[in-house]
């Protein structure tokens, strides 16, 4: 390739590829493309082929990546459960909060009961937004202002 | 994977224009890439990119139906195989009685 921008573009399509193709054919696929470029393709056409192409490449279910592909499939298994469990747990401040509330409540000074607002404590905070605990926090203090 | 076309089942349906436009060129002789796209263009006036014709030569060769022949330079020629042959057969045959039927029907209707 005499241009060395459209070697540098097609250099960096033949990238995306997974090593084992580029090691299967890489050099062809440079060869190929300085061909077609001197037959008067242009740079950007190929390196878009090629970008395509990386992108099915890794796309495409290999036989001997059914082992990946089980641990994947296991592995959002497990964080599916994780954030399950999470969103049917009450956080840690939440509980804080419940215990200390059930106590001070009544009689409980402006400050005070300032003090005991928090991420999941108060009415305002919808459920979902309290499981998720401090995430959230920016949602909590628009509430907080209106509440308190 | 295995697939053959002896048992008259056309697998080639699925796998895409590219891939039967590289059987039909390889059925003349062994070629390699840049061969392979200046004959498609020739024969059906077709542009495959480079990276369109690395996919399909992949998956027909993952499919038995072309084999990689050893590297001449840089380059790798393909050859068809025998169970590519076959399927070649039976997606033609298939196209050329649905192409029958097609015609057969515009004559029927008389457009």
């Amino acid at each position: 390739m005499n241009d060395p921008r459209a070697a540098r573009l097609v250099e960096r399509a033949l990238r995306c590829y997974p090593a084992r193709w580029r090691r299967r054919h890489g050099d062809e696929a440079a060869e190929l493309a300085a061909l077609l470029i001197r037959d008067g393709a242009s740079a950007g056409s190929i390196a878009l082929s090629y970008l395509t192409g990386a992108a099915r490449e890794w796309l495409t279910p290999r036989p001997g990546g059914r082992l990946a592909a089980a641990a994947c499939a296991l592995l959002v298994a497990v964080c599916s459960l994780g954030i399950s469990a999470v969103l049917l747990a009450p956080p840690a401040p939440a509980r804080a909060a419940i215990t200390s509330t059930r106590g001070a409540a009544a009689g409980a000074s402006h400050g005070r009961g300032h003090a005991r607002c928090g991420p999941g404590s108060s009415d305002p905070v919808p459920g979902l937004i309290r499981a998720m605990g401090q995430l959230p926090r920016s949602v909590w203090e628009i509430e907080h202002v209106r509440a308190c | 994977m295995r697939v053959s076309g002896r048992d008259g089942q056309d697998v080639l349906r699925r796998v895409g224009e590219a891939s039967v436009l590289i059987l039909i060129s390889l059925a003349d002789g062994p070629k390699h890439g840049y061969a392979l796209i200046q004959d498609i263009k020739e024969l059906a006036e077709v542009e495959l990119g480079p990276g369109t014709l690395y996919g399909a030569l992949d998956r027909l060769e993952r499919l038995d139906l072309i084999e990689s022949l050893p590297a001449d330079d840089r380059r790798h020629p393909y050859r068809i195989t025998a169970p590519g042959a076959a399927a070649l057969r039976v997606h033609l045959d298939s196209l050329e009685r649905v192409s029958a039927a097609g015609r057969l029907r515009l004559r029927l209707g008389g457009i």
